[in-house]
């Protein structure tokens, strides 16, 4: 039979965003892909050079809109390192309790949409509901769902509500159960298996070469997770495992995934005891007034930053929910950052595409993508 | 690995094209090169060296030169090292990693097209982010924001 491509996208359910995927096939199997992407191009590195510090942290959340505050995370890391900034402590843990309750988010909503993918319709009902509990949490000490806007250069913006790590414990141990159900309705299902078992393979020295991180990766056994191996933040003083599986394959990363919730809530129980015993500070002292202020440029409190903060380059490196993301931003004095630039990890792992698609069938491609979780908004940036 | 370390390593083989092996917080260290030993600076750090994955390929315009950057990451290491090569503004291109690293293939057409930075030998340089026919480089500081710019854009598969 004749080869031809076809485009699935920019307007397709697989696609989850707007890229497009192009396939050759020939008859039902996939012979060359070619993905597409740049249709939700904001131009965030651009538009930051256009900004003071902590105004940049408002496209962070519109980066990766469900998972803002990891990407808010590595972007502040990046800039207190270019301006020799230390921030207390507690700023830490709370930057750790926002990261790793948006991996939750984040994990949640990816199963949402992944089981959606293959068919199962029940599944994605209990993903959003539970992942309605996580956003509560963060409306109640953030005041926003999807956009937090929540850490500043030098630290957070504010501390949590009284009676806030009750009510998160309660959350964590009700989501402990219902990922038991998860796994009930998806591995307890034949069609699962059949859909998800030895599909996308990519094996680990492939991962590597073609630069694919997280759960892509640790699926292929590979133990390789920067909150254990470079740790940042406080993720050094916490107890938890790095999840790996062994098949390479869809199953493997739904695997990788779910171990990752577990964990997450592990770590999670500690961090909280943790806010409970220890009070104090959230921001640092001595900041000039405007990096408190984002909207507030003062002209000659922008000429004190400049003599106060030594130029300096900031490299940043956090593990993403989706994987290993870096920023690099470079501070040339004043008020605005010189250059930054970030590394999507998706952005590789869609990158490696060729490598997990030729040879499938075309119903495959769903369950595949899916299983990447792919955000289009930070790849494209 | 220490900045030293990778000096050690880098420096009987590379001689004078290696400008310097300097210290950088977080990492093992940024090395410098002239852009002539790009080549070679790749297949050491990724053979002898062990850093066998690169995240990340990028572009700074500092408007008399611009310089590009990468990241690599060694598991055995554990840590990042960074490298960087500066090249002058009217003739900026390199040397392509995607010999010695697959993976720099998108990062270096996203670093062509934005800043501008051509990559020698690249297997399928064309555009990524922006369509095709964008003659301008965002990321360069001459492309000033709030000013407009017209320009017809051609569907690329109709």
């Amino acid at each position: 039979m004749s080869e031809m491509w076809i485009n699935m996208g920019p307007q397709h359910p697989m696609t989850h965003g707007l890229w497009n995927l192009r396939v050759r096939i020939d008859g039902e199997m996939i012979r060359d892909v070619d993905p597409e992407v740049g249709y939700l191009h904001r131009g965030i590195e651009k538009i930051s050079e256009d900004r003071h510090y902590n105004e940049v942290i408002t496209l962070m959340d519109r980066t990766c809109y469900v998972a803002g505050l990891a990407w808010e995370h590595l972007y502040i890391l990046g800039a207190e390192k270019a301006l020799h900034i230390e921030p207390p402590e507690r700023a830490e843990y709370l930057r750790v309790l926002s990261e790793e309750f948006q991996r939750i988010g984040s994990h949640v909503m990816w199963f949402a949409a992944f089981v959606q993918d293959l068919g199962l319709t029940s599944p994605f009902l209990y993903g959003m509901r539970d992942r309605d509990l996580v956003l509560d949490l963060f409306q109640s000490y953030t005041g926003a769902r999807l956009t937090y806007e929540y850490m500043r250069v030098g630290g957070v913006r504010n501390d949590l509500p009284p009676g806030f790590t009750d009510q998160a414990r309660k959350v964590l141990d009700w989501l402990l159960a219902r990922f038991q159900d998860y796994d009930q309705l998806t591995l307890g299902s034949d069609i699962f298996h059949k859909r998800c078992d030895n599909l996308g393979v990519l094996k680990a020295r492939d991962c590597v070469a073609h630069g694919v991180t997280g759960p892509m990766l640790r699926s292929a056994g590979v133990k390789r997770d920067l909150r254990k191996d470079r740790p940042y933040s406080v993720y050094g003083q916490v107890d938890f495992d790095v999840a790996v599986a062994d098949g390479a394959d869809v199953t493997g990363r739904y695997l990788v995934r779910m171990e990752e919730l577990r964990q997450s809530v592990r770590i999670l129980k500690q961090v909280l005891d943790w806010l409970d015993r220890h009070p104090g500070p959230v921001m640092a002292e001595q900041l000039p007034r405007w990096l408190g202020a984002p909207y507030a440029p003062q002209g000659r409190e922008g000429y004190l930053l400049k003599r106060q903060y030594p130029k300096g380059v900031g490299f940043s490196a956090i593990e993403e929910p989706h994987g290993e993301a870096q920023a690099y931003v470079v501070n040339e004095g004043g008020e605005h950052p010189y250059r930054v630039k970030f590394r999507s990890p998706i952005f590789a792992n869609l990158a490696a595409a060729r490598q997990y698609l030729v040879g499938y069938h075309v119903a495959d491609i769903p369950p595949i993508l899916g299983s990447v979780d792919v955000c289009v908004g930070e790849v494209d940036r | 690995m220490q900045p030293e370390d990778v000096q050690r390593a880098l420096g009987p083989r590379l001689g004078t094209r290696l400008s310097a092996v300097e210290a950088f917080p977080g990492t093992a260290g940024r090395v410098r090169f002239l852009r002539e030993a790009a080549l070679d600076v790749f297949r050491a750090v990724h053979d002898d060296l062990g850093f066998l994955h690169l995240s990340l390929v990028g572009g700074v315009d500092w408007v008399d030169h611009r310089e590009v950057f990468y990241v690599v990451w060694s598991d055995d290491a554990k840590q990042y090292l960074l490298l960087s090569t500066d090249v002058p503004a009217n003739d900026a291109h390199v040397e392509s990693a995607t010999a010695v690293w697959p993976s720099a293939n998108w990062h270096e057409r996203e670093t062509w097209e934005l800043v501008d930075i051509g990559f020698d030998h690249h297997p399928d340089l064309r555009h990524l982010l922006m369509p095709d026919g964008y003659v301008f480089h965002p990321l360069l500081r001459s492309f000033k924001l709030h000013e407009p710019e017209e320009l017809e854009v051609k569907s690329r598969h109709v």
